[in-house]
């Protein structure tokens, strides 16, 4: 249904991108296994990987995957409460970096870190990743819906009620994030 | 061939509804059409134009079509540039340049006080005037495409038929004017063009609507199944059963109606596929009927052009922007165009021609129309003798309001709208404010607030610009959210986001008008495009009649959201463009793309440009088509109409073709 650009050949261990994805899993409330499948066709963990880390450097990156790692076998709520600081009331750069980690797999766009919005509207972002970025948001499974222009429901499912969040790969648990 | 023998049969300009059913319906018949489209050939697959939606910043209507500036942005400019349409060969209206300066704006406009005075602390929405009450200086918020398959590529597919009493306003309410048309010839053309769109909808289902003048020949049958009714529809035609809301308002000016009207919904006739038809699919539900249907279960009029091409006797030529009609006599003679291309360095290029035909149809879209009408003989105009071209031009301007339901309704899923309230489409209160449908949106608050965007980023940031953060019960400061509680959070809130927008039926008023961008002295362009040609300048207000409208919709939704239980998020602003005050309360409209009468047809010569049959009454070979030709803007969308009137043109066409 669409097309995209492979992403560039980077000698990045997939230990680093399965963390990445891991603690991607936890900020958003998803299963891992949604970000990053095992058979992985669209690859969106190592691209939004190489996007991010493009965008803030690489310092960055390793430090809020270090941040990340110290904690990983906590509970995936308490990683995301603690990564995105969510009790504090002026979160610090890295969990700024957070939240736009979380904004990239909600929207498929790139936020820039600490970058508001107004006026009664969300902040522009700097640009969408991908059109696969685009039809893989996880705000659509949110909502127990699709992308609005890439619909894998068929006619009439609108008259019907949807699935369960669940099904739409929330970790509704309370396991960890992995 | 001599040069006094026409090259073509018949001249079309556009590639729209109109133009390609028109060449459809005289190739059919065998005459040789040649089609002038000033915008880019139709893509062989729309996956181009996905791309370019799935890639774009702002999902706005022209986002997936050619001609806009990157569809992304850059470190140093994260919202993308919009082009300058001095640099365009075919610029046109867009959503993203409402309100701007014109080099932005396609349309010159009066800019709104925010754009005037910014960040001026204390805006101000225009004064009315003290004798008429009509608000002035306005901005014209409909936007259109120039491009193989026009403006419809993201119409929204409603296709609901006009009431007796929308064509009949004047002789009924005295207001407005009629239509020259009696009410069984629509009756016989909506049912042609529900078979070329392929309309899904139930006669039994449109059947409560009997009590606005909504009636069927007898035996009628839609081409196919109705569209199931959404889940938000259920809810809210569930919660509205026994409503009834006054004709007016106290205070209304002029007069009262204190009728009760029934409130109920309807599902709305669309054209979109509930079955195979005409070898396109069955909708998916998208919901992104606007501005692309990415399977093309909604009819679009590329379908149409491919059947006027299949003929064998319809040529297009795109990438040809004409620029005068020439008049010798009565009749037109020729028509001058430039066609125009972009060399490898992308620098605009454009070369002089002309083409003539036996009739000519001018089908470039309302305002398109008027600017060439006026542009023609060196700018003394053609086709005017009414002074009539470019004059009432109008809209369903939108009132938006939205709301979140007590418990989940489930937006954002199905074809964008599936029902409305059409039962208030008419009454006595006609005489004293503008009539007006209410659209139940099934895209949350996407078109209200930019959703999903704007809340999501509001929990992920500790921000509120969505007026939900904290979240309506909640107090104090707005939350940050991660993990499964960020999941929770939106859930609740995107499955019971929904919103209502009311289309009204605005007065002609002869001061809406669309002028060329002139000197008045010299007749030297303002503004150009990128091919030099002047550009239109609009402009626009409002009267009392239609402004009550928004006062007496505003009461109705509120109505609609307290029997629901539902919390109403409805804002207006002040200073924008579309902002406006009317009896110390603030609005805001929206365009809803429907433009609408710039030519408008009439019996008499002396106050109307075209006839019943949208044939010029001075220039007898040519017709001059589309919405534009429209008296009033009546209470209905008005695709289905223009593509009937585009049947009678047909017809008219040939039978001056054959006499």
């Amino acid at each position: 249904m669409t097309r995209r650009t492979p992403p560039s050949p980077a000698p990045i261990p997939d230990s680093e991108i399965q963390d990445f994805a891991d603690m991607s899993a936890a900020l958003t409330g998803f299963q891992s296994s949604v970000l990053k499948p095992a058979l992985d066709p669209l690859n969106l963990a190592h691209e939004y990987y190489v996007f991010a880390v493009a965008q803030v450097g690489q310092a960055a990156m390793t430090t809020l995957l270090n941040a990340y790692r110290a904690i990983k076998t906590q509970p995936a709520q308490q990683i995301a409460d603690t990564l995105l600081e969510t009790s504090s009331s002026s979160p610090s750069t890295q969990a700024q970096l957070a939240q736009s980690i979380v904004a990239m797999w909600y929207l498929g766009s790139w936020y820039v870190p600490g970058v508001l919005g107004g006026g009664g509207f969300a902040p522009p972002s700097l640009q969408v990743i991908s059109s696969v970025a685009y039809t893989n948001g996880l705000v659509w499974r949110v909502m127990q819906s699709h992308p609005m222009g890439y619909s894998a429901f068929t006619f009439g499912y609108w008259s019907q009620q949807p699935g369960s969040l669940s099904s739409f790969g929330v970790n509704t648990g309370n396991g960890g994030g992995q | 061939m001599s040069p006094t023998t026409p090259q073509y049969d018949v001249v079309i300009l556009g590639a729209g509804v109109s133009g390609n059913l028109i060449a459809k319906e005289l190739g059919l018949a065998g005459k040789k059409v040649l089609i002038l489209e000033a915008g880019l050939a139709v893509p062989d697959s729309r996956e181009e134009y996905m791309e370019n939606f799935y890639l774009a910043l702002a999902k706005t209507p022209e986002s997936p079509y050619p001609a806009l500036a990157g569809r992304q942005g850059s470190k140093l400019n994260p919202v993308g540039e919009l082009p300058d349409p001095a640099t365009l060969p075919t610029p046109r209206a867009t959503v993203l340049s409402i309100g701007k300066a014109p080099d932005v704006s396609y349309l010159v406009q009066q800019e709104p006080f925010n754009e005037l005075h910014k960040n001026d602390p204390n805006p101000q929405n225009p004064p009315a005037d003290p004798k008429t009450g009509d608000v002035r200086g306005l901005q014209f918020s409909s936007t259109f495409e120039r491009n193989g398959g026009g403006t419809s590529w993201h119409w929204l597919g409603t296709s609901l038929r006009e009431l007796e009493n929308d064509i009949r306003l004047e002789t009924k309410y005295g207001h407005g004017r009629d239509w020259p048309l009696d009410y069984s010839e629509l009756q016989e053309l909506w049912g042609l063009a529900e078979k070329e769109i392929g309309v899904a909808a139930s006669v039994a289902q449109q059947e409560p609507l009997e009590v606005v003048g909504l009636k069927y020949p007898s035996g009628y049958q839609y081409p196919m199944q109705a569209i199931p009714m959404s889940l938000v529809d259920q809810a809210v035609s569930g919660a509205v059963a026994g409503l009834q809301v006054p004709g007016t308002l106290p205070n209304t000016p002029g007069g009262s109606d204190p009728t009760l009207y029934d409130v109920f919904v309807s599902p709305t006739p669309q054209g979109r596929n509930s079955e195979p038809y005409d070898d396109r699919r069955v909708c998916a539900g998208n919901t992104n009927c606007i501005p692309i249907c990415p399977i093309q279960a909604k009819w679009d009029p590329t379908v149409t052009l491919g059947k006027a091409l299949d003929t064998g006797k319809v040529t297009v030529s795109y990438q040809s922007v004409a620029y005068n009609v020439a008049v010798e006599g009565k009749n037109a003679t020729r028509v001058d165009y430039y066609q125009w291309s972009r060399d490898d360095k992308g620098n605009l290029t454009k070369v002089s021609k002309s083409v003539t035909g036996k009739l000519y149809v001018l089908a470039c879209h309302a305002i398109e129309n008027a600017k060439l009408l006026l542009l023609s003989n060196n700018q003394k105009g053609v086709a005017n003798s009414s002074d009539q071209v470019g004059r009432n031009l109008m809209d369903h301007p939108l009132y938006l309001t939205w709301a979140l339901a007590p418990q989940p309704i489930f937006g954002y899923r199905g074809p964008l709208a599936t029902s409305g309230i059409e039962s208030l489409r008419d009454g006595e209160f006609r005489k004293y404010r503008a009539s007006f449908r209410m659209e139940i949106g099934n895209e949350g608050w996407n078109f209200s607030k930019g959703d999903p965007y704007t809340t999501t980023m509001d929990f992920i940031q500790g921000t509120n610009n969505s007026n939900v953060n904290p979240p309506p019960g909640g107090s104090g400061q707005p939350v940050r959210l991660g993990g499964l509680k960020l999941v929770q959070q939106l859930n609740n809130i995107f499955t019971r986001q929904f919103r209502i927008a009311c289309m009204f039926d605005q007065s002609p008023l002869a001061d809406n008008r669309v002028t060329l961008d002139v000197d008045k002295a010299t007749g030297k362009p303002n503004n150009v495009d990128g091919l030099g040609l002047p550009r239109p300048k609009v402009e626009y207000g409002l009267d009392p009649y239609t402004m009550e409208g928004f006062r007496m919709a505003a009461y109705v939704c509120s109505k609609v959201y307290e029997r629901m239980g539902a919390t109403e998020f409805t804002i207006n602003g002040v200073g924008g463009a579309g902002d406006f005050t009317y009896q110390g309360v603030n609005y805001h409209y929206y365009g809803a793309g429907h433009v609408v009468g710039t030519h408008r047809m009439g019996v008499d010569p002396s106050s109307s440009v075209v006839d019943a049959s949208q044939r010029s009454h001075d220039v007898p070979n040519m017709w001059i088509v589309g919405s534009g030709s429209f008296p009033t803007v009546c209470t209905a969308n008005p695709t289905l109409t223009l593509m009937g009137l585009a049947f009678k043109s047909a017809r008219s066409i040939l039978a001056a073709l054959n006499s």
